[in-house]
C-alpha cells in the first residue's frame, strides 16, 4: 500500500537538545495511526515538520509522496491540522475565519461559504456560526478545530490531541466523526494521551519515546505483549499453589490468596481453559473466573519506562 | 486544481481577510489619525503657521499638508503590517496561512498590498482634513500617486519585517515611537531644510524621510527640495529591495518557525 507520511532518518535539533532522532516512519494510505509517547517525546513536532511550523534538522518527510520543504505547497495542500494548542483567528466570527482558511487552499468565496457551513453543521456549532472563537465553550473550541481541519477537504487529517480537557459524550461524538471520515478514505494520523483512544480507532501505532520510534505496531499486537490475569476464586482452598507454569511457558506467575487464584501470563484468553480444566482434574470447584486483559496503556507505559532506562543508562555513561 | 489559479484565489483570501481587518475597526484604524491631523492642522496650521512666513511661496498650513499625507501614510502602513504579523504571531492565528499551500510570495504580497492599502486610505483622508483648513491643489498627479504608492509599500514592506522581527509588543512600540517617528519629524515635515544650518541639511539628507515628504510635496505643490526623479527612483528600488527581504525572510521562516 502507498504511503501517506514517508519518514526517513528525521531529525530535528534545538541546540543541545535532540527532539528527533533518526525517525523512521510509514503511515500508509488511508490508515488510521496512532502516534503515542509521554509529554516530550516529539510528537507535535514530528507534526509541525509536515506542516511546516518547524524546520527539519536533517533526513528526509514527504506528504503522499511531496518532500514537506521541496513541495511544500503541493503536501500542504493534502493536509488539514487541528493543533493541540488553539491557533484561530480571533478577529472574525467563526464562519468567516474557515472561509478564509478555505480561500488560502485555493478554493473560491462562495464554495467556501457552503463548506463553511457543512462543516459547523457536521460538528454540531452552526448556530454559533457569527461567534468568535473566543467566546465559544471549550467543547466546541474542540469542535470548531476539527471543523477548520475539515474545511479543505484533506487528504491525510492529522489530530494533535483532539480530544484533551472534553466531556466523554463529545469525545465519542468526535471519534464518530473521525471515524466516518477514515471509513470514506481520509488517512488520519492521532496523536493522543488517551490510551483508549488510540486502542479503540487505530489501526496501528508507532510509540514515541526521546525523539525515537522504539515501536510500530497494531495495537493488537501491542497487548498480546503485554500479560493477562486469570483471576479463579475456587469454592475452598487449595493446599499448595498449582504450579501451572511447567506445563505452560505462556505462564509468567501464580499467586494464591485464601480461596483467589491468580494466574498471569501472555494470551491469557489462550491459557485460561488450560487452567480451569487443570484444577478440575485437580477436584478443585472454579466459583468464578475472570481474565483481566492487558491494556494498551500498560504496555505502553511499560515500553516507555525501558526508554527512561535507556536514557538513564546513555547519561550514566 | 493548478497552483497557479490556487495561488491566486489563496493571495485574494488572505488580501481580503487583512483589509477587513482594519476596515472593520475603524476606532483603532482611522479615528485615530483623524483625531490626530485635526490636531496638527488647528495647531501649527492655523494658530501657529499664520504667524510664520511662507516657505518657497506657499502658505506654511499647506507647505506642511504633504509632509502630514506622508506620516499618516507611511505610519499606518508600517503600523498595520507590523502589527498584524506580530499579532498573528503572537497568537499563532498566522500558522492557518504559514501551513496553507500558500506561496511565500503570495503571502509576503498579501500583507505588503493590505497594509499599503491601509496607508493609502490614511493618506486620502489627511489630504480631506487638509481641504477644510486651506484649499489644495495637485501640480504634478503622476509625482503624487507614484510617491504615495512607492512610499506606502516600502513603509509595509518595512513592517512586515518589524511584524517578523518583535518578541513582544514593546518592540513594536519602539520600532514606531523611537526609529519611526524621528525619522518623520526630522524629515522636513514642519519645516524647510533650507531654514536650518547647512550642516543639520547635510545630516537630513541621509533621512529617506526628506525624498517622500520633498517627492509628494513636489506632487501637490510643484516645488522641492531634491530631484523628484532622482528621490522616485531610489526608493523604488528600495521597496523592491525591502519586499524581496520580506519574501526571503518568509522562505526562511524568520520568526516564524522553529
Amino acid at each position: 500500500m502507498a504511503s501517506a507520511i514517508e519518514i526517513r532518518d528525521l531529525t530535528k535539533s534545538y541546540g543541545d537538545v535532540r527532539a528527533l532522532d533518526g525517525v523512521d516512519l510509514d503511515v500508509p494510505e488511508g490508515s488510521f495511526f496512532g502516534l503515542l509517547g509521554p509529554n516530550g517525546a516529539g510528537k507535535t513536532t514530528f507534526i509541525n515538520i509536515l506542516v511546516g511550523l518547524v524546520r527539519k534538522t536533517g533526513g528526509e518527510a514527504s506528504v503522499f509522496g511531496y518532500d514537506v520543504e521541496d513541495d511544500y505547497r503541493e503536501a500542504r495542500d493534502r493536509i488539514g491540522l487541528a493543533p493541540q494548542e488553539f491557533n484561530v483567528d480571533r478577529f472574525f466570527p467563526i464562519r468567516e475565519v474557515l472561509e478564509h482558511k478555505a480561500g488560502y487552499h485555493g478554493i473560491p468565496h462562495d464554495e467556501a461559504r457552503e463548506r463553511a457551513d457543512d462543516v459547523l453543521k457536521r460538528v454540531g456549532i452552526y448556530d454559533k456560526r457569527d461567534t468568535r472563537f473566543d467566546w465559544l465553550s471549550g467543547g466546541m473550541k474542540r469542535r470548531f478545530m476539527l471543523a477548520r481541519a475539515l474545511i479543505t477537504d484533506p487528504d491525510l487529517l492529522i489530530l494533535d490531541e483532539p480530544t484533551a480537557g472534553v466531556d466523554v459524550q463529545l469525545r465519542h461524538e468526535l471519534w464518530e466523526t473521525i471515524v466516518d471520515l477514515n471509513d470514506s478514505g481520509t488517512t488520519i494520523l492521532l496523536t493522543t494521551h488517551y490510551i483508549e483512544e488510540a486502542e479503540r480507532l487505530c489501526d496501528e501505532v508507532a510509540i514515541l519515546d526521546s525523539g525515537s520510534v522504539i515501536e510500530v505496531a497494531s495495537p493488537e499486537e501491542l497487548m498480546d505483549r503485554g500479560t493477562d490475569d486469570i483471576v479463579v476464586q475456587l469454592r475452598d482452598p487449595p493446599t499448595a499453589v498449582p504450579d501451572f507454569a511447567a506445563d505452560d511457558d505462556r505462564v509468567e506467575a501464580v499467586e494464591l490468596d485464601g480461596t483467589r487464584l491468580v494466574v498471569t501470563a501472555q494470551q491469557g484468553g489462550l491459557v485460561a481453559p488450560d487452567v480451569v480444566q487443570a484444577l478440575d482434574r485437580q477436584g478443585h470447584e472454579i466459583v468464578d473466573l475472570e481474565i483481566s486483559r492487558t491494556s494498551l496503556e500498560e504496555v505502553f507505559v511499560e515500553m516507555t519506562r525501558q526508554g527512561e532506562g535507556r536514557a538513564t543508562a546513555e547519561v550514566e555513561q | 486544481m493548478s497552483l497557479t489559479s490556487l495561488d491566486v484565489t489563496g493571495f485574494y483570501a488572505l488580501l481580503r481577510r487583512e483589509v477587513l481587518r482594519f476596515v472593520r475597526r475603524p476606532r483603532n484604524t482611522f479615528v485615530p489619525p483623524f483625531i490626530t491631523n485635526v490636531l496638527y492642522f488647528s495647531v501649527f496650521g492655523v494658530i501657529l503657521g499664520e504667524r510664520i512666513n511662507e516657505i518657497a511661496g506657499v502658505p506654511y498650513i499647506l507647505f506642511i499638508l504633504p509632509g502630514l499625507i506622508v506620516l499618516g501614510a507611511v505610519s499606518n502602513a508600517f503600523e498595520n503590517a507590523s502589527f498584524s504579523i506580530f499579532h498573528g504571531r503572537w497568537n499563532r492565528y498566522i500558522e492557518e496561512a504559514l501551513t496553507s499551500p500558500l506561496s511565500y510570495t503570495s503571502m509576503v504580497g498579501a500583507y505588503v498590498l493590505s497594509s499599503a492599502t491601509r496607508g493609502v486610505l490614511v493618506g486620502a483622508l489627511v489630504a480631506l482634513i487638509g481641504a477644510f483648513f486651506t484649499s489644495v491643489g495637485v501640480a504634478q498627479p503622476f509625482y503624487l500617486v507614484a510617491f504615495v504608492l512607492v512610499i506606502t509599500l516600502l513603509f509595509a514592506g518595512l513592517g512586515v519585517v518589524g511584524g517578523l522581527w518583535a518578541d513582544d509588543f514593546d518592540d513594536l512600540t519602539m520600532m514606531n515611537q523611537f526609529i519611526l517617528r524621528p525619522l518623520v519629524f526630522f524629515g522636513g515635515v514642519f519645516y524647510s531644510l533650507n531654514e536650518i544650518p547647512a550642516t543639520f541639511q547635510q545630516a537630513s539628507l541621509l533621512n529617506p524621510m526628506i525624498y517622500m515628504v520633498n517627492g509628494v510635496r513636489y506632487g501637490f505643490l510643484g516645488v522641492t527640495e531634491v530631484d523628484p526623479n532622482l528621490s522616485l527612483g531610489v526608493l523604488t528600488a528600495l521597496t523592491l529591495g525591502v519586499v524581496s527581504l520580506n519574501v526571503v525572510l518568509f522562505r526562511r521562516g524568520y520568526g516564524l518557525t522553529d
